[in-house]
């Protein structure tokens, strides 16, 4: 999967699974918010991001429980029209932290599940994104998962380019990073 | 705690355009630090706990083995997020010196950390070195140029310098046709505009 500086696949394992500890853990008792001594008890049912998850999953102290936008509602929902399923809400790295649990949970139709609902939702992403350029479609957009949204800008580029070369636009470009207007130097961290 | 802030810092490099630049953020990333060095106590105080008792780390697996093992695990993951900040934006700097040349505005130098200064001035002296050691100037014609003239209109006020071996004075909104390896650099600055 993505290279350990990719940031995406940092946010991607940061997304939070539902685990069920099947050991103690001591001086982790931060991790459940009931319990009473700085110990994780047995049996104790907690949320962890994946990154962790995977690593205690490995060494077999927790069993975990597939996140809830995984489950028959959603993939109900999928089913009937992929297009209109709004992904990002659920999870903006819906179809990476997928794949990161296909090895992991016990069910094996979560693969082909995902495989399911970005072919359903890659024509109309194509599609968009090429006859849409220029102008925002902010409420489609709304609905993309992170990967999506990549997919979609990546489209929407290579319609630009297409026109900027048919047309011989201008090539010699000012420095992107001076293209916004720039602000008076102030001691405030920029807030982004 | 667990890595939180660390994805914090990713999520502010992720927020920030591409080609454009975010000042350091040294608190979030002190934090970061501070939190990875309690996670190495806890871990250490479970591994001590477990040399007490006489149990073998590597065989044994109690309360303090799980225990410990989600420090390191955390310890890991806080590394991790931070060589990711520092990487992403080291690129950036290096960009910055083949869109900007060798002088930063100051807009931008204060946005950068004090290590990232020196690494953006220690890449602009080995790229100078290298460079002059073949005698070509990389840094211009980035897109395959079709007529080696072109016509510019100046938006700030240059002054006299030195084009094609005879000075020219670049006021403000005067028309020239100059030699685009001399524009290149100016136009990259926001100084000239490409008719």
């Amino acid at each position: 999967m993505g290279s350990y500086f990719d940031l995406d696949d940092i946010l991607a394992e940061e997304e939070p699974v539902g685990v069920q500890f099947r050991v103690a853990a001591a001086g982790v008792g931060i991790l459940d918010p009931s319990a009473e001594e700085n110990q994780v008890e047995v049996g104790s049912k907690v949320e962890l991001p994946f990154w962790l998850a995977q690593e205690l999953w490995y060494s077999q102290a927790v069993s975990l429980k597939l996140p809830n936008f995984y489950n028959e509602r959603i993939r109900k929902e999928v089913k009937a029209d992929p297009g209109c399923v709004d992904l990002r809400s659920r999870c903006p790295y819906f179809y990476e932290l997928g794949c990161k649990l296909v090895p992991l949970a016990q069910d094996a139709t979560l693969g082909s599940f995902l495989m399911f609902s970005l072919r359903g939702r890659y024509r109309d992403l194509l599609c968009k994104s090429h006859t849409a350029a220029g102008t925002v479609t902010p409420k489609f957009l709304a609905r993309l998962t992170r990967e999506e949204t990549r997919l979609f800008e990546a489209g929407a580029e290579s319609m630009k380019a297409f026109r900027k070369w048919r047309l011989e636009g201008t090539r010699l470009e000012k420095a992107p990073v001076l293209g916004k207007k720039r602000r008076p130097t102030s001691d405030t961290p920029e807030n982004t | 705690m667990f890595g939180r802030k660390g994805a914090q810092l990713c999520v502010e490099l992720l927020h920030t355009e591409e080609d454009q630049l975010s000042r350091f953020n040294n608190d979030l990333f002190e934090q970061v630090l501070n939190e990875t060095s309690e996670h190495f106590e806890q871990l250490e105080a479970r591994l001590t706990k477990m040399h007490e008792e006489g149990l073998d780390a590597q065989t044994t697996k109690n309360a303090d083995f799980y225990g410990g093992l989600t420090h390191h695990t955390s310890i890991l993951r806080n590394k991790r997020c931070l060589l990711a900040y520092i990487y992403h934006r080291a690129q950036t700097v290096q960009r910055l010196r083949w869109q900007l040349g060798a002088v930063l505005p100051d807009d931008i130098q204060s946005k950068l950390s004090y290590s990232e200064k020196n690494y953006f001035k220690q890449y602009s002296d080995s790229l100078g070195v290298y460079m002059s050691s073949i005698d070509l100037d990389l840094s211009v014609d980035l897109s395959p140029p079709k007529d080696p003239y072109i016509q510019v209109k100046v938006l700030e006020n240059v002054g006299n310098v030195y084009l094609d071996d005879q000075s020219t004075s670049l006021l403000r909104n005067s028309i020239h046709l100059i030699k685009r390896s001399e524009a290149e650099p100016l136009i990259s600055q926001v100084r000239l505009l490409c008719l």
